[in-house]
Parts: C-alpha cells; structure tokens; sequence
C-alpha cells in the first residue's frame, strides 16, 4: 500500500510548525512548554505509526521548472529512523522540563529543538536529493543552536561553531557529491526524476553501471562518504562530537543517541543497495572500525561521564558504519540492528548522566561511585542499559555485535582483500574490548565505594526517571526476544538497505562459531582488564600530551587559530578603511578574474575589426575621445568637470546616432544632473591634490586595465552575439503594442514585462537613500558621542553635532575620485 | 554661486524644466520617456534651485517656514518629506502590483484601455503601468533629493 501524502507532509510539517508557535505555547505553558513538545512529537510519531507497512513515494510539487518536488519516500528504514526520532523525541521533551528547570532561554530551546527533531524526520522520509540536501544542514544549523545554548559559556559557543563548521563544511561536499549523482541519473531514469533518490534506489544496478561508466562513481562514493562521516563522526573528523556534549543533556541525549550523529549512518544505509562494491567495502569497513576503535580508546581516556558518553556514541557509530561497509547480508543486519539498539541504550545512558550530574552535582568519574544507594531505580535502569552497550549476552547489543563480527569473518568470502580479511575481524575484537572497558567504568559509578566529598544525592523527579526508564525496558524487551523487534521493524529496514535480503533470524548462539568465540575473547579479555582500568586511563590520557599532534581537535584549533589570524592580517591589509583601497582592489581583482575568465574560455581570439562607423559617429567619438583627454589633463576642478560633461554628452549623442532615443535622454538627463551636482559641490573641494608619483603610475596602470577589460569584454560578448535581433528581442517589439499597450518598447519592458526587475531597482534606490541618510546622521552622532573619548580635536560641549561637523575641517572630502557620485544611481 | 545671472536664469528655466519632466513621465509610455527619466529631470530642477538659492531656500522662501540652525539638515520638514515621497512611491509600485492579484492575474501585470470620445483628446489610453511608472517616479525624485539635500548640507 502507498502511504498517504497527506499524513507524511504533516508528521514531517508539525514540529517546524509548532517550533514557530513555540513563543505562543511559552506564554501559556510557562517551563510545561516541554509536555506540548512531547505531545507534538507523539502526534508525530502516531501519524508515521499509521503509515506502517506501506512502501511507497509521494510528492509534494516545489520547484516544478527544475523537476525538484518534496519527494518523501516510506519504507522499512525511513520509518525506523522517523520513528526513532519521534518516539525518543517524546522522551526526550518529557525529561527537560524538570532538567532544564529555572533555566533562561527555553524558548530558543525548544523551538530548536522541535525544528530539530523536523528536519530528522524531513532527512528520513525525504526521497528528493535537494529535500535531502536542505534537511541535512537544516538539522546542523538546529544542533548549532543547540550545543550553544548557553551563550554565554565560550566552551559552549566553541563547540557550535565546530559542529557547525564540521558538519556544514561536509554537508557541502554531500551536495557536490548529490548533484554528481543527479547528473548521472538524469540519464538513467530519466531527466524528469534527475533529483529522485527512489527512482535511483529502483535501479540500482543501472545507476552503478552508469556512474562506473563516467568514472563518477569513485569521486561520487567518496563525496557522499565524506559527507555521511562528518555527519556521524568518523575519524578524523570524529572530535566535534565529545565536544558537543556542552550543550543541555537532553540535547546530547537526543542528539548523540537517535538523531543528528545517526543521519550520516541512515544515509550511507539509504545509498548502499546502489553503490555498493569492493570500493565501498574497502572505504566504510576501514572507516568505521577505526573510528570505533579509536573512539573507544578515547573513552577509556575520559574523565566525565558525558565526555565518556559521547566517545562512546562515535564509536558506535563507527561499528554501525563499519557493519553497513561489509558488503555481506550481516553487514546490513549489523547496520539496521544496531541502530535500534544504539539509540534504545545510548539515549538511556545519557538521560542516566544527566540525572547524575543534576542530583549529584559533578560529572567527573573520579569523583562518583557507590551511587546505587541513593539512586537504586536509576542503577537498575543503568544495568540493563550499560551492559547492553557493553554487548554482554542477553544484552540487545549482544545481538548486533555479534552480527558485526560474523559480517567482519565473512569479509574475506565475498571479496579479495587479501591481509585485511584476517585485519577486520582482529581490529573489531580490539574495539570491542575497550567498549566492554568502558561500559563497566560507567556501570561502576553505581557500585563500589562512595567518595566522602560526594554531597548529598537528591532523587531525581518522576519525570526525569521515566523516560530512560521506558528505554531500558524496550531495550530489555528486545534483550529478552529479540526476535520480535526483527519482525517488527528491523527485517523490513534490512530489505531497503541489503542488496540481497533474507529472513533475519537472531538468537543467542547454542553453538560454535567464529563469531561466538570473538565474543568470548572480547568479553573475557574486557573483564579481566577492568581491574587495571586506572592504569590504562593514565596511560592513553598520557599519549595526547606528550604528543599533541596525535589529537584531531589539536589541527582543528591550529587550522582555525592559523586562518584567523592570517585573515585578520588579510582584512587589514585589504581593508584599511579607504575608500581608494577598496576601489582598486575590487576594481583589479574584477579585471583580473574577467581576463582570465577570457583567457581560460578561449574567448579572446583574433577578431577583424570591421569599420563600419559611420563619419557622424566617428566624429562624436573622437570629440569624447579629446573630452576624456581633456579631463587627464585640465587644471582646474571645474575644467575637469566641465570636460567631463562633454565625454558624457558626446556618449548621449552616439546613442541617438545608435538610434537608442531612450538610452541617449537617460545618459543626458543623468549627465546634466551630475554636472549641476558637481557645480554645486564644487566649492567645498579643495583647489588641488599633492598625488605621490607611485600613486598616479598605480591609477594609471589600474584606468588601463579597467579600460582594456571593458574594451575587450564588450568584443568578446558582441562577436558571439547572432546576427540581426535576438528571439528575446523581437518578442518584445512584437509584442510591446498588443500586451503593453505602448510604443515606446524600453519603457514598456521596463514596467510591463520586466515590472519586478524595475521593483528592484526602486527597491535599490531607496535603500541607497536611506543608508546614505543613516550614514550621514549616524556620522553626526558619532561625533556627539565620542566628543569624550576623542576630546582633542572635537568641539567640547553640549553644541548640536550637525554644527560640529559642518564648521569643521571637511575630513569627509579627503576622496581622490568624487566623480561616481549620483551618476550610477 | 548664487549670483544675479543664475539666479535670473533658475527662475526662467525651472518651471521649463519641471513641465518638461512631468510630460516625460506622461508620454513615456510611447515615446523616450518615463518615470525613471523625468525623476532625474525633476531632481535637476530642484538642484538648481539648490544651487541659486540656496539650501534654505525652499523651507524659508517658498514655503515660508522658520528654519532652526542648529538642527540637522536630514530633520528638516523639506527632508522629510522628500523621505516619506520615496516610501510612499515604494508603496504605490508595489501596490500597483498588488492589484492584478485581485483578479487572479499574476503579481506586476499590467493593463491598459483606450477610452474613445474622451473631450479634447477625443481618444485616450489609459494604462495601469501609469500608476507603477508613477511609483518609479516618487522613489527616484524623492530618493535622490533626499540624497542630494543631505549630502548637500554637509
């Protein structure tokens, strides 16, 4: 069955219109805004929930001229993801109330945060390259305003700006990689459907074909692969994601567990059927388990418990990565699983942490332990939830693992990667004991001895405990029939992502195989480390520091730092705040890439020059020709201006004899306007410049070279032009008298048929007004204002600071060129 | 340059100019013409008075008001209304391209009717890009004195 357009565009519809009604439920709410936000997201969640079992596309028309329409697409995948983010969204809305309690701000926070949990939803369902594209950064500008929530803290702030860059910065390497991708399919399925992902993912075989075909499917993989691991936080560029968890916990929870750090995942799931091969092998299977093991080393290191956390989520990220990388079916069944399960346990871990840190104060791990006496719901919640993480059996996480591991043993079948087949599998335990590490640290807070400087531990609100409450007994559910969540979501979320689907089946393994005994060693080798957890602690956190270029974050700051600097030293260079600086750098910078424009397309070749001048056009040119010289070299400023005039006059007569009547009274109105302002500005001029002699070679050499690109600008772009009048313009001449109802066909262009353009312009012309307006009484008050701070040269005292300034030394007139003044208006 | 002969001189060719930049805008719509050009004109003839007169002279002489020196030029009764004669001209052209929505047409289109036995002109063209062409004219007079009398008083 197909789903029903309606239904998808207002699940995906509703939470950026309640994040705009957000300041409305504010009011009315007050710090209850979160419980409206939970209801939106269940709503939600209800009408994706209704949508069950259909498969199918629907679209909503956008951007028809270009074939781009709001392409949602329903399947298996898209609704776990969806619902995902719904269903931990309602828990997650339901916990900040009392989390964020007697905070500022909230309600930026939720608007946030519901315009984040829609553009989830939007990347999940969206089935359009362009729909995909916009939800994705949509939901990196959301998270920006989220992770710097608190806008005063600059770790906060920091760590925006990183997410923000890391993730738009890939974002913009996924467009590249879209658009690749669209030029591609606009010949496979069709130019009509060149923006539709499930007209691809129809053929996907085809789409591979042609992409090998044109040799894109290479920069195409990496592209999006670049793209999805930025998103989700693969080495190298893993290290915004510990860094993120200075936003509220609840973000963090949402954020790291279910949604933003798993978009990267769900798209790389969402595109394998079609470009999956030994290249994506080689790429997403060595990618991921280096981030996940790096990352779970990073953990070990942590001293926070949210720190620990979110290392944690990259490295699970990677395993989800790394599983979907195996061409294999498990490597489809690892992917799809685990991010049920990640989200289920991770979501509940962070919740945990966050009671933690509200009712005990700290989030250091050396400074917690013995927790489970005042927080025993809590600890039983963390148990079933940590152990799930640490994938011990019957754990759900146990499941997926164990799936990774026999997808990471059957590598070697399916492809010949030679060394690597043996690697895998050997780098996926060493992950892997290190997940188990950790999992037990954290477990361990409950347990164990209580530090005395540990204060007194409150309990925590019901609202706070019930929704990682709700997790740990889904997770549970799944722990104990594992059987059910595959039937209920994950098999028909494995058909969209496997290439060759069949019946999943997970139990818990009765009998050997190479995959059980990986386990054993990895559970086996965990435990018997744990006791020697302090010492590995030290010794990782050690590494960093003797050698800081080891650590991402380290070239993060110093690329950043380094570009700050050099494009501050640049600005001031660039932008010393005259007006002579600005105009000849502009002005060369737009020769010089006009040039080389030419140059680079072939344009400039050797071109007749046709005289076809006439001598009445002839003459009227050669007198502009003398009137510029002139202007060169007259003494006097009202020579100059004089002179000038008859270079703008002569230029209006060429139009009449160009028989251009309506170009030719614009330039005279215009020149005679200029003239009359000049003459009426002339006297606040002062008589004549001291020009340094490098200065007027610079003018010089710049006048040529602005003079020489126009010139060879207006030959380029006229010897391509087609003989006699242009389609555009015969329409317009035919048609001038019956649309317009005119016979002058510039004036009837202008308001008839190009009226919006013309709105244009006025709306330029009286923005130059009120910005020359504003610039100049601003000026005004400046000069009032800073009479304390400057003191020496400004009129002490309360006199009116248009007085100040006319009876001043006219600074203002200081410009060597006041010629483009009103001219251009 | 407030001499007896540009004086003398303003006084003749201002009203000249100032009909030939209203009959501009009128006949634009067949001949060279039109709101852009026959603002500009306008503006020429208000900066000429400027020049022969004076800066003050519209608010004292013409208008006949008191001008306080020590205020800003840009608060000047004359300024702003030179301010409100571009917002109002804004408003016009984008009203006038409201209108076709009424009548299910596109924003911006334009009409036009030819009204026979009209006395004098016997026929006559009414063409509602008039009423835009009139809004180009406001935004350009009024932006570009407000512009020119600022700037000017600096």
């Amino acid at each position: 069955m197909s789903p029903d357009l309606a239904i998808v565009v207002a699940a995906v519809a509703l939470p950026f219109i309640a994040a705009a009604l957000t300041p409305l439920f504010f009011r009315v709410l007050g710090e209850g805004t979160g419980f409206a936000g939970s209801l939106v997201a269940l709503s939600s969640f209800g009408l994706l929930a209704s949508q069950y079992g259909d498969e199918g596309t629907v679209a909503l028309e956008w951007i028809p001229s270009l074939d781009i329409a709001l392409r949602f697409h329903v399947d298996g995948w898209a609704l776990l993801f969806a619902l995902l983010a719904c269903g931990i969204g309602t828990l997650i809305f339901t916990y900040s109330p009392a989390y964020m309690h007697g905070e500022s701000g909230l309600v930026r926070f939720y608007a946030a945060l519901l315009a984040f949990m829609g553009s989830i939803v939007g990347v999940a369902l969206a089935a359009d390259l362009i729909a995909i594209f916009l939800f994705w950064e949509l939901t990196s500008l959301c998270s920006f305003v989220l992770i710097g929530h608190y806008t005063a803290d600059d770790s906060s702030q920091y760590a925006a700006r990183m997410a923000m860059l890391i993730t738009v910065g890939g974002g913009l390497f996924l467009l590249v990689g879209l658009l690749l991708l669209s030029i591609v399919a606009g010949d496979v399925v069709g130019p009509a459907s060149a923006f539709d992902l499930a007209a691809m993912l129809e053929q996907p075989d085809a789409m591979a074909a042609a992409l090998r075909d044109r040799g894109l499917f290479l920069p195409v993989l990496g592209l999006l692969a670049i793209g999805a691991g930025t998103k989700s936080a693969q080495v190298p560029l893993h290290f915004w994601l510990p860094n993120a968890m200075a936003a509220p916990t609840p973000v963090s929870a949402f954020l790291h567990s279910a949604t933003m750090v798993k978009v990267g995942v769900y798209f790389i799931g969402r595109i394998r059927p079609m470009l999956v091969g030994p290249e994506w092998l080689f790429l997403f299977a060595t990618l991921g388990l280096t981030t996940m093991t790096v990352c779970a080393i990073m953990a070990v290191a942590s001293t926070d418990i949210k720190e620990l956390l979110a290392y944690s989520t990259a490295s699970h990220l990677g395993l989800m990565v790394a599983g979907f990388g195996f061409t294999s079916v498990y490597g489809a069944e690892t992917g799809v699983f685990h991010l049920l399960n990640h989200a289920l346990f991770k979501a509940a871990l962070f919740l945990v942490a966050g009671i933690v840190a509200h009712e005990a104060g700290t989030r250091e791990i050396d400074k917690l332990g013995g927790l489970r006496r005042d927080l025993p719901v809590t600890a039983a919640i963390t148990a079933v939830v940590a152990l799930s993480m640490a994938g011990i059996p019957p754990f759900n996480g146990f499941y997926s693992k164990e799936l990774l591991f026999e997808a990471a043993v059957e590598a070697s079948h399916h492809h010949d990667i030679g060394l690597l087949g043996w690697l895998y599998p050997a780098v996926a335990v060493f992950g892997s004991i290190f997940t188990v590490l950790y999992s037990l640290k954290f477990l361990s807070l409950f347990f164990g001895d209580r530090p005395d400087d540990l204060g007194h531990v409150h309990r925590p609100p019901v609202t706070l405990l019930i929704p990682p409450a709700v997790l740990a007994l889904l997770a549970a559910v799944v722990s104990v029939d594992p059987e059910l969540a595959v039937d209920a979501i994950v098999q028909s979320g494995l058909e969209a992502t496997a290439v060759d689907p069949h019946e999943m089946h997970v139990d818990i393994p009765t009998s050997y195989s190479p995959a059980v005994g990986m386990s054993a060693v990895t559970i086996g080798v965990g435990i018997l480390a744990f006791p020697a957890y302090g010492r590995l602690h030290d010794g990782i956190r050690a590494i960093p520091r003797a050698v800081p270029p080891i650590g991402a974050n380290w070239w993060y700051d110093t690329i950043v730092d380094g570009l700050s600097d050099e494009g501050r030293a640049f600005a001031e260079y660039v932008h010393n705040g005259l007006l002579r600086t600005y105009a000849t750098w502009t002005l060369a910078a737009t020769c010089t890439l006009a040039l080389a424009g030419f140059v680079a397309a072939g344009a400039i070749a050797p071109t007749e020059f046709g005289l076809e001048v006439t001598l009445a056009i002839g003459l009227v040119l050669l007198v502009a020709v003398i009137g510029g010289l002139a202007v060169v070299v007259s003494e006097s400023h009202i020579a100059g201006v004089l002179t000038l005039s008859i270079l703008g006059f002569m230029v209006a007569i060429f139009y009449i004899l160009a028989s251009a009547p309506d170009l030719a009274l614009t330039q005279l109105v215009v020149e005679t306007l200029v003239l009359v302002i000049f003459l009426l500005v002339i006297e606040e001029i002062p008589e004549s410049y001291e020009v340094e002699v490098g200065r007027s070679v610079r003018d010089a050499v710049l006048s040529v070279a602005v003079g020489a690109t126009a010139f060879v600008t207006v030959l380029v772009t006229t010897s391509a032009r087609p003989d006699g009048p242009t389609d555009i313009a015969r329409y317009y001449a035919e048609q001038a008298v019956p649309e317009g109802g005119g016979t002058n066909i510039v004036n009837v262009t202008l308001v008839d048929f190009r009226g919006f353009d013309t709105l244009g312009e006025l709306a330029v012309v009286a923005l130059a007004s009120i910005s020359i307006l504003t610039l100049i009484v601003m000026r005004g008050r400046g000069d009032g204002y800073e009479t304390d701070a400057r003191g020496d040269d400004a009129t002490p005292g309360e006199e009116s600071p248009a007085d100040d300034s006319r009876s001043d030394e006219p600074t203002g007139t200081r410009s060597d060129s006041p010629a483009s003044g009103g001219g251009d208006e | 340059m407030t001499t007896v002969i540009m004086r003398t001189t303003a006084r003749a060719i201002v009203p000249i100019i100032l009909v030939v930049s209203i009959s501009l805008y009128f006949e634009g719509h067949n001949l060279p013409g039109g709101g852009f050009i026959g603002g500009v004109l306008t503006v020429t003839a208000f900066a000429i008075i400027y020049m022969a007169f004076g800066l003050d002279f519209l608010e004292r002489g013409v208008l006949g008001r008191d001008v306080d020196p020590g205020k800003e030029h840009s608060r000047d009764r004359v300024v702003v209304a030179y301010r409100r004669l571009f917002a109002y001209g804004f408003a016009i052209a984008v009203a006038s391209g409201l209108g076709p929505l009424l009548f299910g047409e596109p924003f911006l289109t334009q009409a036009f009717v030819m009204l026979e036995g009209v006395p004098v002109y016997d026929h006559l063209e009414v063409a509602s890009a008039l009423a835009f062409d009139f809004g180009v004219y406001c935004v350009v007079v009024g932006g570009l004195l407000t512009i020119l009398s600022v700037v000017g008083a600096e």
